[in-house]
């Protein structure tokens, strides 16, 4: 499948909803992949530190981009510091319509909404780190995302002292 | 760590739920909201992370009251200098 097929089915599932809906409906499940019991925060919100884990193949201009040649995705992560410019950031994503996202960050990485919220004293701080995934992973990059990147990431957020994580779509 | 997670389509939040789950009804790729839309933006994420402590069991899933183009939100707070943000396109 090329990426301009991918590039313009984004596009279709976009405008039409229902699609996406049966997308999923198909793709069942991950496996048996139990719920742990929930985790409270140790702080209220207002005290919490937020990292942003997002699923929208953001990342830094100069790092690599998500591999889109690989029809099971890319199961790496990417880090992104919490101080950068919008304009340091670039998609890698062929599997949703990023126009949007492009012209606007956080559609899909709401860095500037969570520094507001923060300024108005609504949350604590944010994380000095947040990472960027590729949504739309399967085969051996879903177990790399998930037995390898996962618990990095963990240590990412662990060893920043970061006491909630967004995460979001593409 | 506590998680929060945010989707737009109900059916794979429902096949793969997260530990906490919110559902918006907008677009994909544009979770959170329109493209220069402070206001919407804010009030998404607010409510998103808020849900932190409204979700009591694992797997749980909040529905946000907000409608693609037809909500109305409060004035965003603690802006200083917020035009869209564009990306190294």
């Amino acid at each position: 499948m090329t990426r301009w097929w991918n590039q313009l089915m984004s596009r279709v599932y976009a405008r039409v909803p229902s699609l996406s809906e049966r997308y999923g409906r198909r793709s069942g499940t991950v496996g048996e992949v139990p719920l742990p019991p929930l985790a409270r925060l140790a702080t209220l919100l207002s005290a919490s530190r937020v990292g942003i884990v997002t699923a929208g193949g953001v990342h830094l201009a100069h790092d690599p981009p998500f591999d889109m040649q690989d029809p099971e995705g890319d199961g790496s992560f990417r880090i992104i510091p919490g101080d950068a410019a919008a304009g340091a950031l670039r998609i890698t994503h062929d599997y949703y319509d990023h126009r949007a996202a492009d012209e606007d960050v956080n559609c899909v990485f709401p860095i500037d909404r969570l520094r507001e919220l923060v300024a108005a004293r609504e949350i604590g701080s944010v994380a000095p780190r947040h990472v960027g995934l590729m949504g739309h992973v399967s085969g051996p990059q879903l177990e790399r995302l998930l037995d390898r990147s996962a618990a990095e990431i963990g240590k990412v957020f662990a060893m920043d002292g970061v006491g909630l994580v967004l995460t979001v779509p593409g | 760590m506590p998680t929060v997670s945010l989707g737009v389509v109900r059916s794979m939040i429902e096949g793969t739920p997260a530990p906490r789950n919110v559902f918006v009804p907008f677009r994909l790729g544009q979770v959170v909201g329109e493209p220069g839309n402070a206001a919407q933006q804010q009030a998404v994420l607010r409510a998103t992370l808020g849900a932190v402590t409204r979700i009591a069991e694992p797997g749980g899933l909040l529905e946000l009251p907000f409608r693609w183009k037809r909500g109305t939100y409060p004035a965003p707070v603690g802006m200083a200098t917020q035009p869209p943000s564009p990306v190294d396109a």
